[in-house]
């Protein structure tokens, strides 16, 4: 039985216009259970700048600064350097950006940021698509993927981009993986970049888009277990871009988590075959960095 | 004025700043289905013949609450410890758990919490209904007639219970050996229901006038006293035969009696085995001989199995025709019998193979082959206009309501359905008083566990128990991502070369990190235990909790039903929300 140890307070508005079962909002509410009042979030233009609030409005109990859609690496490194500048080294600085604004348009400022060694946690909360504006493939998005931009037999051929493995490639001192699905696990990460300052920290949050895949919004934190039980998106963190720990060891197969969603209806069983094979070849890749 | 100050207070002048909440969305207006916390009935307190809320006690004991645990037993059955100990736990059979690797070990739970009462010396607290003036009389301290006392005494009764023998317990007492059933325990657990006020006169045999007498004392009668004479065998030379409840009674009365050589045991019960397990411990090389198969013989499985690792043989498919007595030694003949075709009731019928005969030299030879009725009075009547014949009981309204329950009337002869005779008893005796005769079984059946014909008393008392759905959760409707497979407890017992050597009770009561380690493992099916899932997933925060009440709040709730999916033991439901 699971029985979560958890802090309690949420710093999460009701009312917000997030669609029922959005998993980008459960993983900012168990983010900020965390982090706590002393958190500035930074976001840019994606489905969270929507469900945050219209101005007047603000659903998270939390300071908000929306920012365009490149620059949430740059912006979070402005606020870092004001925030010094006042004194306060308290407060954490939370990127919080989709995975368009992370994997494609705001890579650069990610990359330069994080190079520069900047102060914050960056999130990306990833629902594998430009969502916000309707559905378009981004490079988070899966090989198989039908979206708006990739629909009929044009469905996504090119592979995930593996973002975790670049942001390793810079050497910083944390960057994990979490599932809402997982919130002990998920929390247990948050809590440890919160307790590493004085460098960039990345957390690769997987969630779940009802809305967008074809999936019943009830089933939002199942399909994300699923996406961890089939090792489709493992749980697992690197130290210093070299020291690799492994979370969990998924065992279920692939057509499970597929066959859940419409998103991947189209497939045939050997198209399933081919994810299986690149999901399996993944995870053995990953099992060698992590070593014996 | 710093240049930091200055250049930050002009900044927040270009800045616009959000400074209101979206609570003032209503967003729960999206909605077209609305959650909601429904505690459901677990299959396992559905199979039990008394109805124990079985996830509930489970969930109290994780949470170390023993006494209130002990207490959600003691609302449906005064006999945790005795039950604990030999009810044929039907609930593990239908436990959940089972179908994801094991089930819960509900029974050596039930017997730790027994224990532990009196152990801790716990002064158990539950609902009793003031005296209502009304007197019962009840025949027979077996465990009908001591349950039919229990739960009268709770509804505000005055119960005396005439006992034949000189101390209470029926079965209890002289039919079950002591390395089942320890006779301190069951002490114990008659002394409880003593405690309550219940008057228990021992060494008074009755006769049928005392129906008559009682009358003029008495509102109602229960006679729960059970089948006073062994069935006969029917065959030439029975009475050389030594009658196997006697022989047990005498073990039980502190008899010395050593025994040797090859016995025979005639017939397939609990008593049969009782009978040949005692046997093993005088000295004795019992052979039981049962007409049908051995997967046929009503003895409870596990009690069969003991038996053979004890050494009792079984020989199967014989069945006796006569005994003859040659010098000190019998013969026993039995007709060969083969398997025929399925009875009414799924056994298999079994026929005479040929005329085929073979005979058994033993040196004793025990009958074992049930017990009857000893006078017609115990017996319910048929046809008169008056009589409601119920799962575990009849009652007949002539000059006086008079019960037939226990043994008299229950097709499974079990002491919890024994128990569950007692109970279903008090329940139609006082919906009798209250409401008429008439709403007698209208009463009854909403006091019912699941659709199973297991009764509730706390449902009939008005406990919460009563909003409990009566939907049994399947094992498909529990959320198994939320467990991991583990084995279930072993109880130690005592080596059986020495448990053979003696009447000391084989098992030993689960040791507190035991018990509740194996009630971690209980789902809880249908049970909410707090585990908070359903607030911590909610994407609009409209989960509440206070006082340790969890509820919706339906001016934001979207209706999305993650926190019915993700509650791992359906204690909620989803439903279309009605305009
Ligand atoms: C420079 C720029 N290009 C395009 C847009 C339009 N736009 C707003 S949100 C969005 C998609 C964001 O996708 P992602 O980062 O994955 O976040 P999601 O909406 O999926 O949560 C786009 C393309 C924009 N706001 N700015
Ligand atoms: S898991 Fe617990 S509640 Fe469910 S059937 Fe088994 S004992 Fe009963
Ligand atoms: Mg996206």
């Amino acid at each position: 039985m699971m029985q979560l140890n958890i802090p309690d307070r949420d710093y999460l508005n009701s009312g917000h216009v997030g669609c029922p079962g959005c998993g980008a909002t459960i993983a900012m509410k168990l983010a900020l259970r965390v982090l706590g009042e002393k958190t500035v979030v930074v976001i840019p233009a994606c489905c969270w700048s929507i469900i945050a609030g219209n101005y007047p409005q603000s659903a998270l109990k939390v300071p908000i600064l929306h920012t365009a859609f490149a620059t949430t690496a740059a912006a979070a490194s402005g606020v870092r350097a004001a925030l010094d500048m006042k004194g306060d080294t308290e407060t954490t600085v939370v990127g919080w950006a989709g995975d368009g604004g992370t994997f494609d348009i705001g890579f650069q400022a990610l990359s330069g940021a994080v190079e520069r060694q900047e102060d914050f946690i960056y999130v990306c909360y990833d629902n594998e698509a430009y969502m916000n504006t309707g559905v378009q493939r981004s490079s988070s998005t899966p090989y198989g993927t039908r979206t708006t931009t990739t629909p009929g037999t044009e469905w996504k051929k090119t592979r995930k981009k593996n973002i975790v493995e670049a942001l390793a490639a810079h050497r910083i001192s944390y960057t994990a993986t979490a599932s809402i699905a997982f919130p002990d696990d998920m929390m247990r990460k948050f809590k440890k970049a919160m307790e590493m300052k004085g460098g960039p920290r990345f957390i690769h949050v997987f969630a779940s888009c009802p809305t967008g895949w074809g999936v019943a919004s009830e089933l939002s934190i199942k399909i994300a277990r699923l996406a961890v039980q089939t090792n489709m998106f493992p749980l697992y963190e690197v130290e210093d871009g070299v020291k690799y720990t492994l979370n969990y060891k998924g065992n279920r197969s692939i057509d499970e988590y597929l066959k859940m969603q419409s998103r991947f209806k189209h497939l045939t069983e050997e198209d399933i075959q081919t994810i299986q094979e690149m999901v399996n070849e993944d995870w053995q890749l990953l099992l060698r960095k992590i070593g014996p | 004025m710093t240049t930091a100050q200055a250049s930050s207070d002009h900044i927040s002048l270009l800045i616009s700043r959000s400074k209101i909440s979206t609570e003032i969305n209503k967003t729960g207006s999206w909605c077209f289905v609305r959650p909601g916390y429904q505690d459901r009935t677990a299959p396992c307190s559905a199979a039990c013949p008394v109805g124990e809320d079985i996830g509930r006690i489970e969930m109290l004991a994780v949470q170390g609450l023993f006494k209130k645990a002990l207490e959600t037993i003691l609302q449906e059955n005064p006999f945790p410890a005795v039950c604990g100990r030999v009810c044929f736990h039907p609930c593990e059979g239908a436990c959940n758990r089972g179908e994801f690797d094991e089930p819960i070990s509900i029974n050596k739970l039930e017997r730790f919490l027994g224990d532990i009462a009196f152990l801790d010396g716990f002064g158990p607290s539950i609902l009793n209904l003031p005296n209502n003036g009304k007197k019962i009389a009840i025949v027979g301290a077996g465990p009908a007639g001591l349950a039919a006392a229990y739960f009268l005494t709770r509804l505000g009764y005055v119960c005396d219970v005439f006992e034949a023998a000189d101390a209470p317990g029926g079965l209890l007492r002289w039919g079950i050996p002591s390395y089942r059933l320890p006779s301190d325990i069951l002490e114990n657990e008659i002394q409880r229901i003593q405690n309550l006020g219940v008057r228990i006169h021992c060494g008074e045999k009755l006769s049928e006038d005392f129906l008559i007498e009682a009358k003029e004392r008495y509102q109602a009668v229960f006679l729960g006293c059970g089948h006073g004479r062994s069935t006969g065998m029917n065959i030439a030379g029975e009475q050389m035969a030594v009658d196997g409840l006697k022989f047990l009674y005498r073990i039980r009365n502190g008899e010395k009696l050593p025994m040797q050589g090859t016995i025979a045991v005639i017939g397939g019960g609990n008593s049969a085995i009782d009978i040949a397990r005692s046997l093993i411990r005088l000295g004795a090389k019992p052979i039981i001989v049962y007409r049908r198969r051995k997967q046929d013989m009503p003895a409870f499985e596990h009690e069969i199995k003991m038996a053979l690792e004890e050494g009792v043989q079984i020989q199967e498919l014989l069945s006796p025709v006569r005994i003859d007595q040659d010098g000190s030694d019998y013969i026993l003949s039995l007709q060969e019998m083969k398997v025929g075709e399925q009875d009414a009731d799924g056994r298999a019928r079994v026929v005479p193979k040929d005329s085929k005969t073979q005979s058994l030299r033993v040196n004793q030879v025990f009958s074992a082959i049930g017990a009857e009725p000893d006078e017609v009075w115990k017996v319910p009547p048929e046809k008169i206009p008056e009589i409601l014949t119920l799962s575990h009981c009849t009652i007949t309204q002539q000059d006086l309501p008079i019960v037939f329950g226990g043994d008299l009337t229950n097709s499974n002869k079990s002491v919890t359905d024994a128990v569950a005779s007692g109970k279903q008893a008090a329940m139609a005796l006082d919906t009798l008083f209250q409401k008429g005769w008439e709403n007698i079984n209208d009463r009854l059946s909403e006091c019912r566990v699941g659709n199973s014909p297991a009764l509730s008393m706390e449902i009939y008392m008005g406990g919460d128990r009563k909003n409990r759905s009566r939907h049994i959760v399947a094992y498909n409707e529990v959320n198994i991502d939320y467990f991991q497979p583990c084995n279930r407890v072993v109880s130690l017992s005592v080596p059986l070369q020495k448990s053979i050597c003696s009447f000391d009770e084989i098992d030993h009561t689960l040791s507190t990190t035991g018990a509740m380690s194996e009630a971690q493992r209980c789902f809880n099916c249908g049970i909410c235990n707090g585990c908070d899932n359903c607030r911590l997933f909610c994407p609009e925060v409209a989960v509440t909790l206070e006082d340790n009440k969890r509820q919706i709040n339906f001016d934001y709730c979207k209706g999305c039903g993650i926190c019915v999916v993700e509650c791992p033991r359906s204690a909620m439901v989803i439903e279309e929300k009605k305009v």
